[in-house]
């Protein structure tokens, strides 16, 4: 609970432990899909009740899923508080799932698949690498799934996805805005305390094998420019090199003036974009560099470009300087996660789920001071090994068929 | 320098206790100061009142260009020394082209907001744009055109802005299109940035955990020497009719497997007494997740994962849209239950419940429209813009609430497509077309012709 009476509203959030991680081939994609099926009814409250009595009562809520979690906010005016408990206890504790629902549901999941996957070329770069980078971890798969397990999945598995993973302790529930912290715990103790625990969700194997060298996939689309994907196997989250390796993001890839954007942006100028993307994760996850290019740049120089660049990290380091700005940008950002109800909630609770402990978040700026040039040469050395690489390019072709 | 002489004003709507702190400096920079939070993180907004309307003759794109080339160079700062100055220290700049305002927004840790008061006045009095920086920009911008072909969202929103103001100021995208920027040079820029940018028709916007009598020091310090240059910038005229009313316009990717669907009509300038009625109609028909549009298309059919409707608004008209998307088989029924709800709604209006819902989500979330410093920072400017007064914040909810039935319903008989609208579909032409033609004469682009 984050108490904050700067203006009449809340924002709640709840954290479920479970994401495309905890799935199996053949119901890819149940854990999004099952997301869905949240806003489709409980005991009290019927299909489709729980947005129109939040709404009815000046709030909004969403819901997204990703690899490891799964995670309900709403935000709203501070007297509908009670009502909002009401409204998320109601479904952890009796959801109804009812055919008629999962069909309409599905086709919402398979429109959502074509805009963010089919239609998208990012989205099929993505769900490329993936399948590139993980043999046999879950991460293979995409978290909306394959289009043929959205189509197979049963109300069954549905039900049985529901009894595994959405008890009580497996949730974290994370509230921050205008309310007084004694009488709101009372209140939730109200609304939840009857919810039975579950049994313990079964673990998540990770039989990945090690990489043996360079992995490589072409995508052919009738896109104007060629784009590229390039990643590197990286840890998880718990690792120590995990800071040191966001340290490496922002000295590559966040700012105008990092190296990455200096480099093929505006010196070489073969990329029109570029992005780094590490982002945390429970099991091994990856370091990725996503360039949207020149429309007649050369994908194997803008490749050659990238790899100078990170042989310069890994072989000459970086400078202290560097590593100070990337410190002052990750401290800037994690103020500003803590500037409104929603960011704080969401912040606080991530980090629980992620590094143990929200308290662990709240130290992260003193954790970064001990990150030094040194260790993050370490980390480059260690991590962006190119025998450890998998790269996925996006080669246009003539869109008549 | 001692702080100009300052007036203050009460705008608790957005956050308990806020009030502004106003003053000018002696160029007749017009500043506003809300302190407010404890977050040592400040935003600082300059916005300038004109915007891609004001693109000249033939140049479609180069507010936005121009904005992009502020922080490539300054008379005393090349573009490295600008991004380290600014990223360095933790603060991150933004910089927009919209149609009426082009804006400069900084987010900056509080300790050194003076040092960034004294970057933002360098990137809007004194830029520089280098000719290598002016070539590097336009390759850069050329070939996003090329990356934009992929996005078949950014194609629907770009031909409908295209068709339905054609011939109009606001008639094309901020962006301009290829063959624009393909002529922008140096001199275009500096002549943009001559003709549009000083202190008169400029605002500037700080929020956050500040002293205001400090602020007002630092500011005089970085801007008080910043005068003369242009007047308030040119009215834009009143939009004609519609373009293509009545109309399919198809944009046609053979590939895809997904259409994607706008339908829109005229609505009213920003600011105009009818929008708080107009607001209700739209969160019943389409905001959220309980409209009637996402009963319909979603929750009934599982047709699309997403159904809106919008009017968005500027300083001389304004468009009300309705937006989804949906496979390429089913794009006509789509259609027609997009067709039929707005229909529905502007025949009978909404119902005494339905008002009475649209109000309580209106007014219960307003507070989180200005929860940010960012956003509060941006919500002054727009008050400020489009004349929208400084009550705006704090009268906003009880507005809403005094909207009756009767004026929802005659806000949504004048909006709702009393006249027939105008449609665009991005996807796969020749499949499409069966399906398109009892809404309307079809005519069919390239990606080409809107980018």
């Amino acid at each position: 609970m984050v108490p904050d009476h700067d203006a009449p509203v809340v924002s709640l959030y709840t954290f479920f432990q479970v994401g495309s991680r905890n799935e199996r081939p053949g119901i890819t994609g149940i854990s999004h899909l099952f997301e869905h099926m949240m806003f489709n009814g409980a005991e009290k409250y019927g299909p489709k009740e729980f947005d129109e009595v939040l709404e009815s009562n000046g709030g909004r809520s969403n819901a997204y899923t990703t690899h490891d979690v799964t995670v309900y906010y709403e935000d709203f005016a501070s007297e509908a508080l009670d009502t909002v408990l009401d409204l998320e206890s109601d479904r952890m504790r009796s959801l109804t799932i009812d055919d008629r629902s999962l069909r309409s549901e599905r086709e919402v999941v398979k429109e959502e698949r074509r805009l963010r996957v089919d239609n998208e070329p990012a989205g099929l770069m993505d769900e490329a690498l993936h399948a590139l980078v993980y043999t046999s971890h879950p991460y293979r798969w995409p978290v909306i799934g394959h289009m043929g397990d959205i189509e197979a999945i049963r109300r069954q598995d549905c039900e049985a996805y529901f009894r595994t993973f959405y008890a009580p302790n497996n949730a974290i529930l994370w509230v921050s805005g205008d309310f007084e912290p004694g009488s709101l715990l009372r209140r939730i103790r109200n609304a939840y305390g009857d919810i039975p625990r579950g049994p313990a969700a079964p673990p998540v194997v990770n039989a990945e094998p090690p990489q043996r060298g360079e992995r490589r996939a072409e995508l052919r689309h009738p896109s104007r420019a060629p784009s590229l994907l390039v990643a590197y196997r990286g840890p998880q989250v718990t690792d120590p090199d995990t800071l040191a390796l966001d340290v490496l993001q922002f000295v590559l890839g966040v700012g105008e003036g990092s190296r990455l954007q200096r480099a093929l942006v505006y010196g070489k100028r073969l990329a029109v974009n570029v992005g780094v993307d590490w982002s945390w994760r429970r099991d091994p996850g990856i370091f990725a560099f996503h360039l949207e290019l020149q429309p007649d740049a050369d994908v194997r120089a803008a490749e050659e470009a990238l790899y100078a660049e990170l042989a310069r990290v890994a072989e000459q380091g970086v400078e202290a300087r560097e590593v100070e700005k990337a410190r002052n940008n990750l401290r800037a950002h994690l103020l500003r996660e803590f500037t409104s109800n929603s960011g704080r909630a969401h912040a606080l609770g991530t980090y629980e789920l992620f590094l143990g402990s929200w308290g662990h978040g709240l130290a992260l700026p003193e954790a970064y001071g001990r990150i030094d040039a040194a260790k993050v040469q370490a980390a480059a050395r260690r991590w962006l090994d190119p025998t450890q690489r998998s790269v996925v390019t996006l080669v246009p072709e003539d869109g008549q068929r | 320098m001692t702080a100009a002489k300052q007036r203050t004003v009460r705008a608790a709507g957005a956050t308990r206790g806020l009030r502004l702190h106003r003053f000018e400096t002696p160029g007749g920079l017009a500043v506003t100061v809300a302190p407010r939070g404890r977050i040592p993180l400040v935003a600082v907004r300059l916005v300038l009142s004109s915007g891609a309307a004001a693109d000249p003759q033939g140049k479609d794109g180069l507010a936005d260009f121009t904005m992009r080339l502020l922080r490539r160079g300054t008379a005393h700062r090349d573009a490295h020394a600008l991004d380290e100055a600014i990223e360095f220290v933790g603060a991150s700049l933004g910089l927009f082209a919209g149609e009426d305002q082009v804006a400069v927004a900084l987010t900056t840790p509080a300790e050194h907001l003076p040092a960034m008061l004294e970057v933002l006045a360098e990137l809007v009095r004194v830029p520089s744009f280098p000719e290598e920086e002016v070539r590097t920009e336009r390759e850069r911008c050329l070939g996003q055109f090329a990356n934009d072909v992929d996005d078949p969202s950014l194609l629907a929103d770009r031909a409908l802005l295209r068709t339905a103001w054609a011939g109009h100021p606001y008639g094309h995208d901020v962006s301009g299109t290829r063959g624009s920027v393909s002529r922008f040079g140096r001199e275009d820029t500096v002549r943009f940035h001559a003709d549009h940018f000083g202190p008169r028709p400029a605002r500037l916007f700080v929020v956050g955990a500040v002293d205001p009598d400090e602020v007002a020091a630092r500011v005089q310090e970085a801007f008080g020497r910043w005068a003369d240059g242009p007047g308030q910038g040119a009215e834009v005229p009143p939009p004609g009719s519609l373009g293509r009313a009545g109309r399919v316009v198809v944009v046609d990717r053979p590939e895809q497997t997904q259409s994607q669907v706008r339908i829109a009509g005229p609505a009213y300038r920003r600011g105009a007494p009818v929008q708080f009625a107009a607001q209700v109609v739209n969160v019943t028909l389409g905001a959220g997740f309980t409209s009637r549009l996402v009963r319909e298309v979603r929750v009934k059919r599982g047709l699309s994962y997403g159904v809106g409707s919008s009017f968005d608004t500027l300083r001389a008209g304004g468009l009300f849209s309705v937006s989804s998307f949906t496979k390429v088989e089913t794009t006509g029924q789509l259609l027609s239950v997009m067709r039929q709800e707005v229909e529905r709604m502007r025949d009978r209006g909404p119902t005494q419940a339905e008002v009475e819902k649209a109000q309580r989500y209106l007014a219960g979330l307003f507070p989180l429209r200005t929860e940010t410093n960012e956003s509060l920072a941006a919500a002054l400017a727009d008050m400020a813009l489009y004349g929208l007064g400084d009550d705006w914040l704090d009268r906003y909810r009880d507005r809403v609430r005094a909207v009756t039935r009767a004026e929802a319903r005659d806000a949504a008989a004048r909006y709702c497509f009393p006249e027939p609208p105008l449609t665009v579909v991005v996807g796969p032409a020749e499949r499409l077309r069966p399906q398109l033609e009892r809404f309307g004469p079809v005519e069919v682009l390239s990606a080409d012709d809107v980018l």
